[in-house]
């Protein structure tokens, strides 16, 4: 028994050696440098170099692409994010979900700014239904969000023409910088536009400025340096146009009536302190002396 | 009396009219982050689904269903709703969550942000000043 499986297992093997030895054999037959010419011929070998170039740049595409996945977005893409993200958040806070009244923004808005040379700007107004937050304006990509208190609007029986100069000083306010600025910081200039392949994205980067969002929109707000430069952008932008000039020194002695004889809004002046001064700014006689 | 079959022609003709005058006017992509389609042409209205950016979203024409020039007449999935003609796009659109994929599902959005974040998209009033 013993010897009938050796010899079963030497027979298997010798069966094994000489197919690889037939393999063998038909390699030998097959002259490769005759068939070269042939390829040569056909332009087959040229194909083939350049179907190897061609893989070989999509490999490199498959890793750009790849890499890519793992990028941060830009500073102005995550500002447009955390925005709207941060209104997300907050959104029963500042209760923006609700059947809003029709004043009309969409034309009156764009028709102020274009009398103004306000040309080619991307907006999108928010109306929330609370008084906690009177008014705002977020960085968007490529775009301004502005928000704005009904209640307010409805307590100072504003015009349609009112709300657009507010929504003009908060576009103005923003366009300034003083928000970015102040809600900045190094995590977002280190990492804005890197790539973070081989790691986990820093969410820290992201829930900070959520942070600093609450902080400038809820107390920090505006000091009367920027308050003053604010003012007297929207004095030059107005200058030309005297009927909104005059509505617009109107609706800061409104606003100023209004929020010192309001408690509910009594916070509104730290935050953008003061429509007294405002007044100050914008009247003739102080432009005089 | 044996003609009573002749009173049931104009019910069946009906019926095809009505199956048959509808019609799909083609497949858009939603453009916005998120978004949702609506039980009715309101954008405070009730929410059927949440959709996000880039999902196809079938047009349909029918004589039954009005939506007014603002919003189109869609179906998702099983659904059947609207949504704002200007969320829609012709193209595949270049979305946020397409464009950094690692770093938008790291924030794993829970169902309330899914929620309000397409509830946000129609409450804004949108619009862009004119080229001088």
């Amino acid at each position: 028994m013993k010897w009938l499986l050796i010899t079963m297992i030497y027979f298997s093997g010798a069966q094994a050696q000489t197919e690889k030895l037939q393999e063998e054999k038909e390699l030998e037959v097959v002259d490769f440098s005759s068939i070269k010419k042939v390829l040569q011929q056909d332009g087959l070998d040229e194909a083939a170099k350049k179907k190897e170039t061609e893989v070989k740049i999509l490999k490199r595409v498959q890793v750009k692409v790849e890499a890519q996945r793992y990028l941060y977005p830009t500073e102005s893409e995550l500002f447009g994010f955390v925005s709207e993200y941060w209104l997300v958040k907050n959104a029963q806070l500042l209760s923006w979900d609700f059947e809003k009244p029709d004043y009309g923004l969409e034309r009156n808005f764009g028709a102020t700014m274009e009398s103004l040379g306000f040309y080619q700007k991307r907006y999108k107004i928010l109306l929330v239904n609370t008084p906690s937050l009177v008014r705002t304006a977020l960085p968007g990509d490529g775009e301004v969000i502005l928000l704005l208190s009904v209640p307010f609007i409805r307590s100072l029986d504003l015009s349609k023409l009112e709300i657009s100069l507010i929504l003009l000083e908060d576009y103005v306010r923003l366009e300034q910088g003083y928000f970015k600025k102040a809600v900045s910081t190094e995590k977002l200039a280190k990492l804005a536009g890197t790539n973070f392949q081989g790691g986990k994205p820093d969410v820290g980067l992201v829930e900070e400025l959520l942070r600093n969002y609450s902080r400038q929109v809820n107390e920090r707000g505006y000091n009367f340096q920027q308050q003053f430069e604010v003012t007297k952008k929207m004095d030059a932008f107005l200058k030309s146009n005297p009927e909104l000039w005059n509505a617009y020194y109107r609706l800061i002695g409104k606003i100023d009536k209004f929020v010192k004889s309001n408690t509910q809004y009594k916070d509104y002046v730290k935050l953008y302190p003061s429509p007294e001064m405002q007044l100050k700014w914008l009247s003739p006689e102080e432009k005089v002396h | 009396m044996s003609m009573w079959w002749m009173l049931l022609v104009p019910i069946l003709a009906q019926a095809e009219t009505v199956a048959t005058d509808e019609k799909v006017v083609g497949v858009f992509y939603y453009s916005p982050i998120f978004g949702h389609v609506h039980q009715s042409a309101v954008r405070i209205s009730p929410s059927l689904t949440t959709i996000q950016c880039s999902h196809p979203v079938k047009v349909i024409e029918s004589s039954k269903v009005s939506a007014g020039p603002e919003w189109a007449y869609v179906q998702v999935a099983d659904h059947r709703g609207f949504v704002l003609r200007e969320f829609l796009a012709e193209n595949r659109p270049d979305c946020f969550q397409g464009k950094y994929p690692k770093f938008f599902d790291a924030f794993n959005l829970d169902l309330s942000d899914l929620y309000y974040w397409g509830r946000l998209g129609d409450q804004y009033i949108q619009g862009e000043t004119r080229v001088k």
